[in-house]
């Protein structure tokens, strides 16, 4: 994705500084192109000005039309394709069907969330991860700027003091062929 | 960040850095084998090899291998099949509501509850298959277009109803285990040496990469995951209990079953999620991360949920007698001093009574004691199961048909064979798999753990 | 496959090489083998179970096209049906009658593709009227037992017929000089009794030819005590007719003559008339039992005091005296209320009242015939002038032959179909003497514990192979009509073999025809044309009031036109009463007194039993009889009506011995009289009496085959002999405990009903009389703030399907069902149901359809434990052990068709759901064996294929099953289920689709009655009525909506399941 660019990689040891960090570098304009944790730090999306997703939309969108199989399939083929008499029950007793019902709108649901996930954030066996840093999925959190975004208001050197002032670790650059 | 009262203990001691549970964690996985993990996998592997040969024997000759008769039509094969289904409650239970609570110390534990979870259900899976007169044809109970036109199944069916929550149940919490598995393989990945291992974990992980827009969408399914999971949980058991209540034997047609039957699902989960903890705490050395505190609220909830479940035993009791219906009465007088008095006296003895000790602190964290009880809690729920189901078909409304049932060498080795596979996989996923899920753990770490924040000192 | 065909076809290879067969051969083949062709076969399970069907049609077909192509040369009429029309699919019924020593069954056989499968009742019988036994029922399954002799064996050696027959022509010649060689020293011919008069002109033909000749007579169970005593009472040795359906009182002392007792079929149907009750007629007869076993007469009797053997004589004097005033010379019998009741009931109903006495000693049957001739029953209910055929058989003589063998007066022995060895008392002796004869021929159809040790084995034919008649009474005679050439080319009549020892020309069937025209047909008929009628009715009987032969034909064809050929509208219960032609005759008779001689004897005898130890009484069993017909598997697993065990005998204790004595079920225990001795497994049975022992006989054969063989003991040995008689009641017998177990292989382990009135419903007929009576108990439900009836709409949750064209509903009686198991094995043959033997039978398993429930009373009572303070565990403890003497119910239990089944609603596949007609169908191959249904049905009439019954060597003793020649007797028309899967009662749908096919191809509704499920046709006293609820005409609508509406309840009803099988209040004639 981000072949021959060159980003400048600051490491942070603890996520409050990063925290603190990324709201200075911001107001300072620079664009940060993406921070990488270990952990689910709470408050770094707000901090990056990310929009809170929509996928719980996308899961009651996917209950819903587990809903609807699941009654049609009942009532279709209970009622309609092949009726018959079961315990001097009617040919589409509602109260049954209400199980199958709920289990297939959790069902449909889940995996419907679960995959939209998975594609919108580009995740699968073959998808290689683009790692600034291998110690971000260990101890260590992790913020990439590209510099080409960036040139038109400020340099390599500025950012990295700018990084260095705001409590990095270390900065390397690092540059993706 | 939550807040959390100063008075409560760390949920980890040790003054663990991020860097260390990473360490911790991935060590079994790294490392080579122990001689305990080798014993213990051969174990399971002797059990599968026995177990083995009676499904085979039962398969090739027919259910009437087992003790069944014309009366009671299921005996062990539902009871394990419920039994371990109500194991396979804990995992979910504590990573969707305790989430939904926001209870962190379900955090060093979830990983492992839920793997059990997963397993416990494949075990609880095959009893219904493998009590089929016709297992090669157990597919039939799906509606899957045929070959012989507008043939499908009967939606009335009770087991029909189970076999769509089951499988349902097996897949969220598969999808969700696994979710939560992603970072930690990345971490994994990370950390390895060998191509392979890369390879291996670089596949699992997904090309995970740990970026903030990733988690923040990571965070929101799982929240999502844990609210569907929550009712689905509870569904499960109540859907199982319906198998009986719906039916018209005295003993069985019970409407308090559902919450009677979850409840003594959490019980029986949670004794066997401690059963397994106590021993995965020693033979990986994480007694840091897996403390007192954790068993002790574990402990809690189970004398709750075994209390619950004694006063589910008493109420029946007295609508059996309230309710005037002489079969009902009987059934129940019978099952307590009746042919199978015993096995409702075991049960009696081992889910409501024993649990009680828990009220005790002291109890509650004594290792040896929980551990013992922990195993003591899950054989008293195989006998409610079995009492459930076969001291009510044994004798119900025509006393011509009054039967007894004896159960045979089959029946003991296709129970055993469940926990051959379970205990199989469950070996398998504590070496191979990251028993504790580290990037929860980390998240909860500074807020949780004995030392504050160690990094600065570090640094200084 | 291909193996089995080879295997097969040399099994009967003979056939092959019949010329005939394979003149035919090319006719008959081709349009069979495509069928087989057709289905590829499948590896799946339900596959091999059609392919065996197809496999059974083929080889019925191919085999038996022998009987289409012969039965036409011989000119057998098959009934209804043209005798050409052997077309698959299709079902011939022949009328014949089912023969087995002392047995007699008039019956209907129905073949298809030519093989006999089926026996049903013949309705036109004056005798049996359609009534049928468990043993007639099982007969069909006999033809095709493994074990028959396929050859003639001539000193242990199998000599192979081809069809030339040349071999016999050898064998008689040398037979032939045998007996010429000995004829100075005397020859027997040993038979047990012998209906057929047309036999017995052989016999006399032979004995002609060999003036040395003597032919004993005897049977293995006798009752030659009473023929002598009629001999001194009215001059003649014969059993005379009763007619319980003209008593109001009968007391039976040990006479079982619902189950065992001479010629049961008849009584019970004469019975049952008796015991129906209705809203217009609330009659019926008083029925006192007095016995010493549990019998199943003694099971349905209103009341029934235990006594011991002993005590028999002492009875039926005391009766005498009350009734006459008249006193005896005999030791007074213990004080008996019961006896009291029961002679001043005789007393009340004089002329219309009637004792009999099953005891086999001279003297008791005097003192009966004194008893009955106070009574003025001579004339009413029992008619002496017409005799009864039945049991002919004579003690003395059979005792005197056993000595001449072994004095070695004997040169030959001819067997005819008799197994003295076995069934002799003094078998044993015999067995030994035979060495010392030197020509012993049997004509047995196996190798059995006599035939064994003959020289010359020429095995007969099964009674529906062969042309014979009978005379079960009378003028009263009845037509032996092959259903199927013989299988076996190497078997031939004995009565073929006795000719032509005798030197006679022709064969059997136009010496029988001569015999007819000559000596039996009333002269001034067509012969042809009245032949043909007989054959086609199957009897003749010229006595009979007002039913000459022609009405008879016509009967026939009445039938014949209403329906053609499939299904059997003569299954029709007759329900006239019983046969007036029963009182015809010359009733005027001179009864000569012989009180005098009889008060010391019988003291004596009772003395006799009494001195020391306990004693014991000998009986036969309704499913074993005289052991003929051990090896078939569907009587031995046929549970016994009153101790439900099966697969062997057993020495019955009574509670309080067991008691005393510290026996448990099962334990062996070893008897001990005279010199003999035996060890059995016990059974603690109620209502036996207190120092008594019971023991059957009929088991412990030692040569029967694979389901007869070494299952239970035999008792013929300690049969005693009194004054010349087989002695059914013993003395002085010991009992000592072993330390051994034998578990009892019993079909029902809980003896009683533990007061659920929904279940069984009884009351008395005093309260019935009164007009306002109301059924014991009605459950009512609480809904919505009201009480309702159980079963009303208002506690229905949805509304109710209807069931516009038929609603089959069947009505059971408990009134009339007597628990004899008739229809247990009938539904076992008509529908394929797998034999499991005793293990299986042991672990809960038995997989009858049809079942008959037997509950005891017990003292304990909810009422007692109320008064008595007694707490619900301790009253619920002792509800389940039955009382000392206990009231006995029976209920036939089978699949209740529910209109809300439970076992429907479960099912996950839909294996089981509705028919618009109300069934509840079962299908087999949608059935996943989840065993779902069987929990949840309340009746627990689901029965589970544990194992695969068919073709599989566990299961040898499933003979219908397991070998390709008893798979021969299996029902086409029915699946043979596979491993694995549910099955149930299905109301013979089979038959029902059959009866409206019929209607359908003629354009009208089918009759009431023209569809009839296995179980109703067989039930001899007609307690089963099925029919279309719908039809307003038919007898079980007309039933239940007004004839008996107030008795008739469904079991469990507050279950609302809605069941289409309904049961009538059982009514005991008790005093108030």
């Amino acid at each position: 994705m981000a072949s021959g660019k060159k980003f400048l990689v600051g490491v942070f040891d603890d996520e409050s500084v990063l925290i603190d960090a990324i709201g200075k570098i911001r107001n300072s304009g620079v664009k940060i192109f993406e921070v990488y944790t270990p952990f689910p730090v709470h408050g770094l999306d707000s901090a990056l000005g990310y929009k809170p997703s929509n996928l719980p939309v996308a899961a009651f969108l996917f209950g819903l039309v587990g809903t609807i199989t699941a009654l049609t399939m009942e009532i279709g083929m209970m009622g309609f394709d092949w009726p018959m008499i079961i315990g001097g029950k009617p040919f589409i007793p509602l109260p049954d069907f209400i199980p199958i019902t709920f289990e297939l709108t959790v069902l449909f649901s889940a995996l419907g969330m679960v995959f939209t996930f998975l594609i919108i954030s580009d995740l699968n066996p073959f998808k290689l991860p683009l790692m600034f840093d291998k110690r971000s999925t260990d101890d260590k959190f992790v913020m990439a700027i590209d510099i080409e975004s960036n040139h038109s208001r400020s340099n390599e050197e500025t950012i990295t003091s700018l990084l260095r002032e705001n409590g990095a670790s270390e900065v390397n650059s690092k540059t993706f062929e | 960040m939550q807040i959390t009262s100063p008075v409560r203990p760390p949920l980890v001691t040790g003054g663990k850095t991020y860097h260390d549970v990473t360490a911790d964690v991935c060590r079994p996985v790294e490392s080579a084998p122990s001689k305990a993990w080798i014993a213990a996998l051969g174990f399971a592997l002797m059990l599968l090899g026995f177990g083995l040969y009676c499904v085979y024997r039962l398969v090739w000759d027919g259910i009437g291998m087992w003790g069944l008769n014309k009366t009671i039509g299921w005996s062990w094969d539902i009871t394990n099949f419920v039994w371990w289904i109500g194991i396979g409650h804990a995992g979910t239970l504590i990573s969707a509501i305790l989430l939904l609570f926001r209870q962190k110390w379900r955090t060093s534990i979830n990983r492992a509850a839920e793997a059990m979870t997963i397993f416990a259900v494949i075990s609880a899976a095959m009893f219904p298959v493998l009590h089929m007169g016709r297992p090669w044809v157990g597919y039939w109970p799906l509606p899957l277009p045929n070959t012989f036109g507008s043939l499908w199944v009967n939606f009335n069916s009770p087991l029909l109803w189970d076999v769509f929550a089951i499988s349902t149940y097996f897949t969220v919490s598969l999808v969700f285990w696994y979710l939560g598995l992603v970072p930690d393989f990345a971490t994994i990945r990370d950390r390895a040496t060998s191509k392979f291992r890369q390879i291996f974990y670089g596949m699992l992980s997904m090309g995970w990469d740990g970026a903030a827009k990733t988690w923040s969408r990571y965070e929101a399914v799982a929240l999502v995951l844990a609210g569907v999971s929550a009712p689905l949980v509870l569904s499960v058991h109540t859907i199982v209990s319906m198998d009986f209540a719906t039916s018209l034997i005295p003993g069985w047609h019970t409407t308090i079953f559902p919450p009677y039957f979850v409840s003594g699902a959490i019980f029986s989960g949670f004794a066997m999620v401690l059963t397994l903890m106590l021993i995965t705490r020693v033979v990986f050395r994480l007694e840091d991360y897996i403390t007192i505190e954790h068993i002790e609220s574990m402990n809690k909830i189970i004398v709750l949920t075994g209390s619950i479940v004694g006063i589910a035993y008493i109420s029946e009791l007295f609508i059996a007698w309230y309710s005037g219906v002489p079969y009902e009465s009987y059934c129940f007088l019978n099952r307590a001093t009746g042919p199978y008095w015993w096995a409702y006296a075991m049960m009696m003895s081992c889910n409501v009574i024993t649990p009680q000790l828990f009220w005790l602190r002291f109890v509650r964290r004594n290792i040896v004691i929980t551990f013992i009880l922990s195993i003591i809690v899950n054989i008293g729920m195989w006998f409610e199961r079995f009492v459930i189901i076969c001291t009510s078909l044994h004798r119900d409304y025509l006393p011509s048909s009054w039967a007894y049932f004896k159960p045979t060498m089959y029946d003991v080795g296709v129970y055993l064979f469940s926990f051959g596979v379970f205990f199989t996989l469950f070996f398998l996923f504590t070496k191979f798999f990251p028993v504790i899920n580290m990037s929860e753990l980390k998240a909860v770490l500074k807020s949780s753990s004995g030392s504050s924040n160690s990094q600065s000192n570090k640094r200084a | 496959m291909k193996d089995n065909q080879k295997k097969y076809w040399k099994s009967i290879e003979e056939l092959n090489n019949d010329p005939e067969f394979l003149k035919h051969a090319h006719e008959e083949f081709p349009s069979y083998l495509p069928l087989k062709e057709a289905h590829p076969s499948k590896s799946s399970e339900e596959g091999t179970g059609r392919r065996d069907f197809l496999k059974l049609m083929g080889f019925g077909v191919a085999a038996v096209s022998l009987a289409a192509c012969e039965a036409p040369v011989k000119r057998a009429i098959p009934y209804l049906v043209k005798p050409e029309e052997v077309e698959p699919g299709i079902a011939n019924w022949y009328a014949s009658s089912y023969i087995n020593g002392s047995d007699y069954c008039s019956i209907l056989v129905k073949t298809r593709e030519g093989r006999p499968i089926k026996i049903e009742g013949n309705a036109l019988s004056g005798i049996t009227k359609g009534g049928t036994n468990a043993r007639a029922q099982a007969s069909v399954l006999s033809i095709y037992d493994e074990k028959r002799l396929k050859n003639f064996v001539v000193k242990g050696k199998e000599v192979r017929v081809k069809d030339n027959n040349s071999e016999y022509a050898s064998l008689d010649k040398e037979i032939i000089s045998a007996l010429k060689g000995v004829s100075n020293k005397g020859i027997r011919i040993v038979s047990r009794t012998i209906y057929s008069p047309t036999t017995l002109k052989v016999i006399e033909d032979f004995k002609a030819k060999f003036p040395t000749t003597e032919h004993i007579m005897y049977d293995a169970v006798s009752v030659y005590g009473m023929r002598q005593a009629n001999k001194k009472s009215f001059g003649r040795e014969i059993i005379p007719s009763y007619n319980f359906s003209n008593a109001d009182v009968v007391v039976s002392f040990g006479a079982d003559f619902l189950g065992t007792w001479i010629s049961p079929i008849e009584y019970s149907k004469q019975y049952s008339v008796k015991r129906k009750v209705s809203e217009t007629n609330k009659t019926m007869l008083r029925h006192y039992q007095i016995e010493t076993n549990l019998s199943l007469t003694g099971a349905n009797a209103d009341y029934r005091e235990a006594i011991k053997p002993s005590e028999e004589g002492l009875f039926l004097a005391a009766l005498y005296t009350k009734i006459t005033g008249q006193k005896l010379n005999v030791p007074a019998a213990r004080e008996s209320k019961i006896l009291d009741m029961a002679a001043d009931d005789l007393k009340g109903a004089k002329g219309k009242s009637l004792v009999v006495s099953a005891s086999n000693d001279v003297n008791i049957q005097l003192l009966v015939n004194e008893i009955n001739n106070a009574l003025d029953s001579y004339g009413s209910t029992i008619n002496i002038s017409r005799a009864c055929n039945f049991k002919k058989g004579n003690d003395a003589q059979a005792l005197k032959f056993v000595d001449d063998v072994a004095a070695g007066k004997i040169g030959a022995i001819i067997f005819l179909d008799a197994d003295p060895v076995y069934d002799l008392p003094n078998g044993a002796k015999l067995k030994s003497a035979l060495k010392s004869v030197p020509v012993k021929i049997s004509t047995s159809l196996k190798i059995d514990e006599t035939s064994e040790f003959c020289e010359y084995l020429c095995p007969g034919l099964h009674f529906l192979e062969h042309w014979n008649d009978a005379e079960p009474y009378e003028e009263y005679y009845s037509m032996v009509q092959p259903a199927i050439a013989p299988i076996f080319r190497g078997n031939r009549a004995l009565e073929e073999s006795l000719l032509i020892w005798a030197g006679a020309e022709g064969d059997y069937y136009t010496y029988l025809r001569k015999n007819w025209q000559d000596n039996i047909l009333q002269k001034g008929i067509g012969f042809d044309e009245a032949w043909d009628a007989i054959v086609q009715n199957g009897i003749y009987e010229p006595k009979a009031k007002g039913k000459d032969l022609s009405r008879r034909a016509s009967g026939g064809r009445r039938v014949a036109d209403s329906i053609s050929g499939q299904t059997d509208v003569n299954l029709i219960p007759i329900e006239e009463p019983i046969d007036a032609s029963i009182q015809q005759g010359n009733q005027n008779y001179t009864f000569s007194s012989n009180l005098a001689s009889i008060a010391t004897p019988i003291a004596n005898y009772s003395k006799a039993l009494s001195s020391g130890g306990m004693e014991l009484a000998i009986y036969e069993t309704i499913a074993m009889g005289d052991g003929s017909m051990a090896n078939n598997s569907w009587l031995q697993e046929l549970p016994d009506p009153i101790t439900k065990a099966t697969w062997g005998n057993y020495v019955t204790v009574s509670n309080a011995d067991a008691r005393n004595l510290k026996l448990k079920q099962g334990q062996i225990v070893s008897i001990k009289v005279g010199n003999q001795s035996l060890t059995a497994p016990i059974v603690v049975q109620p209502g036996q009496t207190k120092g008594t022992l019971g023991l059957a006989v009929g088991y412990g054969r030692s040569r029967a085959g694979i389901s007869g063989e070494n299952i239970g003991v035999n008792a013929f040995p300690i049969i005693a002999t009194s004054l010349g008689n087989f002695s059914y009641a013993l003395g002085k017998v010991t009992l000592t405990p072993t330390e051994g177990f034998y578990q009892i292989a019993t079909t029902q382990t809980h003896d009683t009903v533990m007061e659920r009135e929904s279940i069984i419903q009884t009351s008395t007929l005093d309260e019935y009389k009164d007009p306002n009576w109301k059924k014991p108990f009605t459950p009512a439900v609480h809904t919505q703030g009201k009480e309702v009836p159980a079963g009303s709409p208002d506690t229905d949750f949805w509304y109710r399907h209807d069931y516009p064209n038929h609603l089959w509903s069947m009505m059971i009686d408990l009134n009339s069902c007597t628990g004899c198991g008739a229809c247990v094995v009938s539904c076992i043959a008509e529908n394929n149901i797998a034999i499991v033997g005793r293990q299986e039978v042991i672990n809960r398993r038995e997989m009858h359809w049809m079942r008959i429930d037997r509950y005891y009373s017990s003292d304990m009572t909810k009422a007692k434990a109320e008064e008595e303070g007694i707490g619900a565990v301790k009253m619920y403890r002792e509800m389940e052990d039955p009382a000392d003497n206990p009231e006995v119910v029976f209920q036939p239990m089978l699949c209740q068709q529910c209109n809300h089944a439970p076992c429907e609603t479960v099912c996950p596949v839909a294996a089981t759901s509705h028919s618009s007609e109300g069934l509840n169908q079962m299908v087999y191959n949608r059935c996943i064996g989840t065993r779902y249904c069987a929990n949840n049905c309340p009746y627990k009439v689901r029965r589970f294929n544990w194992f695969k019954y068919f073709d599989n060597d566990k299961f040898p003793v499933n003979t219908s099953m397991s070998n390709l020649l008893g798979r021969m007797v299996l029902n086409p028309d029915v699946t043979v289920r596979s491993r694995g899967v549910m099955e149930k009662c299905s109301f013979c749908v089979q038959r029902i689709q059959a009866g409206k096919l019929t209607a359908k191809k003629e354009g009208r509704r089918p009759k009431d009655g023209e569809i009839v499920t296995a179980c109703a046709s067989a039930c001899p006293t007609n307690a089963i009525v099925f029919g279309d609820f719908n039809d307003k005409k038919a007898k079980v609508y007309n039933e239940l909506t007004t004839e008996n509406r107030k008795r008739s309840y469904a079991v469990l009803q507050e279950l609302n399941t809605r069941p289409n099988v309904y049961y009538l209040t059982k009514i005991r004639n008790k005093k108030a």
